[in-house]
């Protein structure tokens, strides 16, 4: 279980990294550096959490070719640079560290995002975070709104109390990168559900109508596929208001993508599936079926499309009868829609009709 | 030239110049206002470059091109080169005079072969404009230059010239003109651009004549130069005499009938080339003619039969007579080297590969392949490759697809040499331009243009071997590129990345750096060579050093083989390691077991170069296990290195001689005598 480590646990675990290298060299060795398989092929579900989370495979990244060479001497640098920081105090974006590499000569990073996967392999063989590691993303996360309250401590170190209604703009509230109990306290609620919704149209429509009111839930703005500190926050109120989520997206194969990131976990951070996926997340449109009930207007799938939608089919996450009827719905339709192709029936059809239909089949409205 | 001129003979008699001109413009090269101006440059430059080879000067010329009037395509070009000069009286022969000299009876590789000569250009300049052309030539040792305007009577069909006198040349520097000829002509004409274009063909020029310097002011005042880039002129070619195999029937009847000879045996072996004592007696026998035969007597029945007898139709004891093959000491190749820098100043590439093939014979004429590859540089990946053809030094630059040189280019597959062919057919796409080059006493066109060389099976052949030959070159370098960036990789991986690895870690752990020479053998894994070829500039020699590495825990031993540029001259020196030569210019060196961590060196020095001549050693080896860095022998290509070898050696039994086996690290071999002999032991 991945849990929160003191910078002296943060270094001990880091240091058993150097350490296989530097006992590789000691034995005549190349240098190697033991993480997990990060493809879908190697994630498994997890019974005790109920997420998906990386399975046995492993892969050795060693020092016989020039480019893994480098990367274990560039996670030699990160080390030493998280070590310093952890000394000083401090901490740095993701990005910083990216040009502070520029500095490491042999050891520099080529892109941004080399150093992001990186980062994310130094969590997933230390089951550190990279809270842990005093680095932070640039990423923005979500918005949100509704009659919720929370507890947020500004750069003064002053605790904020904020209703997510009453106390903020059209914007909502705006969620950020850390939203662990040492930033971010949840209080108080007067909701019956959360949504998630992918794209900021259908959020500000939603809002515009007056749905969160009326429907008594908190809207979230996902803002494409959803940064960690989003997802983060989405399971902290399941859990800890114990709320239902439903996921309202696109019905396109990259939306299904975004559900399951949400409710299983994400490829990329199986590592720390358990503590940022919701499983109990319901989808609740765009369906296959729906482009057919409701008629909506649609476009015909990209080969890309049809490329994401054939991987999903052999994607563990999407192994259940009901996604696999999904996905091959929409192979065969050929079609996909976008959540606001709703309004063909007027704007207030996805407030007064649409949710409120797929709601109750939930048992929610 | 002896078609055309005959042509030239019969018809000026009765028709006007400018009525014939008009006739036979397509294959005077006259046809089209660009091609006229091409023409014209062709035969004023040709001129240029045969004087000074004759002369034995280094040719510079300078080309200028004017537009007089635009709406009327009125161009004016001038041509000066520092040839050795035409004295006064006979400036008006060479410009004016359409049948001046023959080379009948010398037969020898020439550009003159090509184009109806400056004459022509008087000519078309006449007819089109009007104006006759002005023609400045000084000699050495005379103070001045001569100068005249030369002309043509149109109604007499007679050279005209005007305005004769004689004046001081000044050089543009205002220095004397030592010596040289200048000709200015204004003539209808248009300047063009692109693939057939006065700046192509001056630039083709330039390529298959290093030593020659040309400038060139197009139109619009931009100055091209192509630098003098070796200072060797080409070799002086000798005349031969026909060889049996060549000739036909007209030119045999004229050889017999001009003959004073007293004996059809003497004829025969003082006339033609490759008829020894014994031959000239059995032709006699075999055309059923007495030997004692006055040639001039014999007729027309006789003249067949001995025809006859030369094309081997006729037998002697069920055989048809033996012939010798001509001498091939006629021809006049550019040479690797030279080809390699002609193409290296013009096209700026990655690589380049020449070769030149011995030379061979075709139906009684001797001829030589020359080819030449250039790959990579700034040249279109997506476009055919640029087709360079030449004969005889002078470029082809029209009815590409026609022509037999093209045909031995889309002969190859060149997908397995590294450039991009569709369906194996056609010129192979790439960033590469081809260069072909046929030398010969006697080049056959497919017509009087003179644009494309006629089929001839032989000569394809010849060609597209040399080119086999090349395309493997390319292959090579591909190969090797690849290699070396991946050992480049690999050292860079234990030189730099591995040791910051080890330093790093351990100070993060804050334990000692460990030593690396376990894991260094483990990552490479493999035996290592590096070569470095440098031009050293205070012994003016080429400094070759081969390093091997055994990166691998087992002791390996290898036999390596490098190439040196022995047919250029070169001479290995100061070679240490020993070692024998295997091959015409491949050495190899048995070496001693490498023990594991261990390394070897080979150094040597090549004289007899100049600067550039040789940048990059091939490196070969002999053993079990795989060199990085270089590339495992290829046996079939030292089997070809030797078969040219006995080809150079005696020609004529190039084909019939067995392959021998090769042998790996055989004895030096003996250079084989190199005087002529004859099939049946006799001289020549």
């Amino acid at each position: 279980m991945t849990r929160r480590h003191t910078p002296e646990e943060t270094k001990q675990a880091m240091h058993l990294i150097v350490g296989e290298m530097y006992d590789r060299i000691v034995k005549g060795e190349p240098p190697t550096m033991t993480l997990p398989v990060r493809t879908k092929n190697n994630i498994g579900f997890d019974k005790k959490l109920g997420v998906y989370k990386y399975g046995k495979k492993q892969s050795i990244r060693d020092a016989t070719s020039l480019g893994s060479a480098k990367q274990l001497l560039r996670a030699l640098h990160v080390v030493e640079f998280i070590e310093e920081m952890l000394v000083a105090g401090k901490s740095s974006t993701l990005r910083e560290m990216y040009y502070i590499s520029e500095a490491w000569g042999l050891g520099k990073f080529g892109s941004q995002n080399e150093s992001n996967n990186l980062a994310e392999d130094l969590e997933i063989v230390t089951k550190c975070l990279r809270e842990d590691f005093k680095l932070r993303p640039e990423e923005d996360g979500a918005r949100m709104i509704g009659n919720l309250t929370l507890r947020e401590r500004n750069r003064r170190g002053e605790w904020m109390r904020i209703n997510a209604r009453d106390d903020v703009g059209d914007s909502g509230y705006g969620v950020p990168y850390n939203v662990e109990a040492e930033k971010i306290e949840l209080l108080e609620h007067d909701i019956d559900f959360i949504m998630a919704i992918e794209t900021g149209g259908m959020f500000d429509r939603l809002i515009e109508n007056g749905f969160d009111e009326e429907y008594r839930c908190g809207l979230l703005h996902l803002k494409g596929q959803p940064a960690r500190s989003t997802r983060r926050i989405m399971k902290r109120m399941s859990e800890e208001w114990d709320l239902p989520v439903v996921v309202f997206l696109d019905g396109d194969p990259w939306s299904f993508r975004i559900f399951a990131s949400i409710a299983y976990g994400a490829i990329k951070t199986a590592h720390i599936s358990e503590y940022l996926a919701t499983p109990s997340a319901t989808y609740l449109g765009i369906t296959a079926d729906d482009i057919v009930a409701y008629d909506l207007p649609n476009d015909d799938l990209s080969k890309k499309d049809i490329e994401a939608l054939n991987a999903e089919l052999t994607d563990p996450r999407f192994a259940d009868g009901w996604w696999q009827e999904q996905i091959n719905m929409m192979l065969e339709l050929g079609k996909k829609a976008e959540q606001q192709s709703l309004a063909k029936y007027g704007l207030d059809f996805v407030t007064e009709t649409y949710l409120p239909e797929k709601l109750a089949e939930l048992g929610l409205a | 030239m002896t078609g055309i001129a005959q042509k030239l003979a019969s018809n000026q008699k009765q028709v006007a110049i400018s009525e014939f001109f008009e006739k036979n413009k397509h294959f005077l090269g006259f046809d089209s206002l660009a091609r006229s101006l091409i023409t014209a440059v062709k035969e004023a430059v040709d001129n240029a470059l045969d004087a000074c080879e004759e002369a034995r000067i280094l040719p510079t010329i300078r080309v200028v091109i004017e537009k007089i009037d635009v709406k009327k395509d009125i161009i004016k070009l001038i041509v000066e080169d520092n040839g050795p000069g035409i004295p006064q009286k006979s400036i008006e022969k060479v410009f004016g005079q359409l049948l001046f000299g023959s080379r009948f009876h010398a037969i020898r590789q020439s550009r003159g072969q090509q184009g109806i000569g400056i004459t022509g250009v008087v000519m078309y300049c006449q007819l089109t404009t009007g104006r006759t052309t002005h023609v400045r030539s000084k000699i050495s040792g005379e103070p001045t230059a001569a100068v005249v305007d030369i002309g043509l009577d149109t109604r007499k069909n007679k050279a005209t010239k005007s305005n004769q006198g004689r004046e001081i040349w000044y050089n543009e520097d205002g220095s004397a003109k030592e010596h040289g000829t200048e000709v200015t002509a204004q003539m209808k004409a248009k300047y063009q651009k692109g693939r057939q274009s006065v700046w192509q063909y001056l630039r083709m020029t330039s390529i298959v004549n290093p030593h020659a310097e040309i400038t060139f002011t197009d139109p619009e005042g931009e100055v091209h130069h192509w630098p003098r880039v070796t200072e060797r002129l080409p070799t002086k070619v000798e005349g031969i005499k026909p060889h049996p195999h060549g000739i036909e029937l007209g030119q045999l009847q004229r050889m017999a009938s001009e003959s004073t000879d007293s004996r059809l045996t003497v004829f025969l072996r003082m006339n033609f080339s490759g008829v020894s004592a014994r031959a000239s007696k059995e032709l006699c026998v075999a055309a059923e003619i007495d030997e004692k035969t006055k040639p001039k007597s014999m007729n027309a029945d006789q003249i067949r039969a001995l025809l006859e007898a030369f094309q081997g139709e006729r037998h002697v004891k069920g055989k048809p007579v033996k012939l010798l093959n001509p001498p091939t000491n006629c021809l006049s190749p550019i040479e690797e080297m030279l080809i390699k820098k002609g193409l290296s100043k013009t096209i700026d590439s990655r690589f380049i590969s020449t070769l030149t093939r011995a030379p061979a014979v075709t139906q009684g004429n001797p001829y030589q392949v020359e080819v030449g590859l250039i790959f990579g540089g700034n040249m279109a990946a997506d476009k055919p490759v640029e087709v360079l053809r030449f004969a005889n030094r002078v470029p082809l630059m029209y009815q590409q697809g026609g022509c037999l040189l093209t045909k031995a280019i889309e002969s190859v597959d060149w997908r397995q040499y590294g450039l991009d062919q569709p369906g194996a057919k056609g010129v192979p796409k790439g960033p590469a331009a081809i260069l072909v080059h046929l030398a010969s006493t006697n080049v056959q066109f497919t017509s009087e243009a003179k644009e494309a060389l006629a089929d001839n099976g032989e000569v394809i052949e010849e060609a597209r071997k040399a080119m086999l030959e090349m395309g493997r070159g390319l292959r090579k370098h591909l190969e090797k590129k690849k290699k070396m960036a991946k050992t480049k990789e690999k050292f860079e991986l234990i030189n730099d990345i591995l040791p910051a690895i080890a330093e790093k870690s351990a100070h993060i752990l804050g334990r000692p750096v460990p030593d690396l020479a376990g894991s260094i053998t483990k990552i490479m894994s493999a035996v290592i060579s590096e070569t470095s070829t440098t031009w050293n500039k205070e012994t003016k020699q080429t400094d070759v050093m081969i390093t091997l590495f055994n990166y691998t825990s087992r002791v390996r031993a290898y036999t390596i083989l490098a190439t040196w540029p022995e047919k250029a001259g070169a001479e290995m020196i100061n070679n240490e390691t020993g070692g024998r030569k295997e091959a015409t210019g491949v050495w190899a060196w048995k070496l001693p077991s490498l023990e594991p961590g261990e390394r070897t060196v080979i150094t040597y020095s090549l004289s007899g170069l100049e600067r550039g001549d040789w940048t990059e050693t091939d490196v070969f080896f002999r053993g079990s296990q795989d060199v990085i860095g270089a590339s495992k022998m290829d046996e079939k290509f030292l089997e070809e290195i030797r078969r040219q070898e006995r080809a150079l050696s005696d020609p004529g039994d190039a084909d019939s001689t067995p392959e021998e086996p090769a042998e790996p690290m055989g004895e030096p071999t003996v250079a084989p005598p190199t005087g002529q002999t004859t099939l049946f032991g006799g001289d020549v």
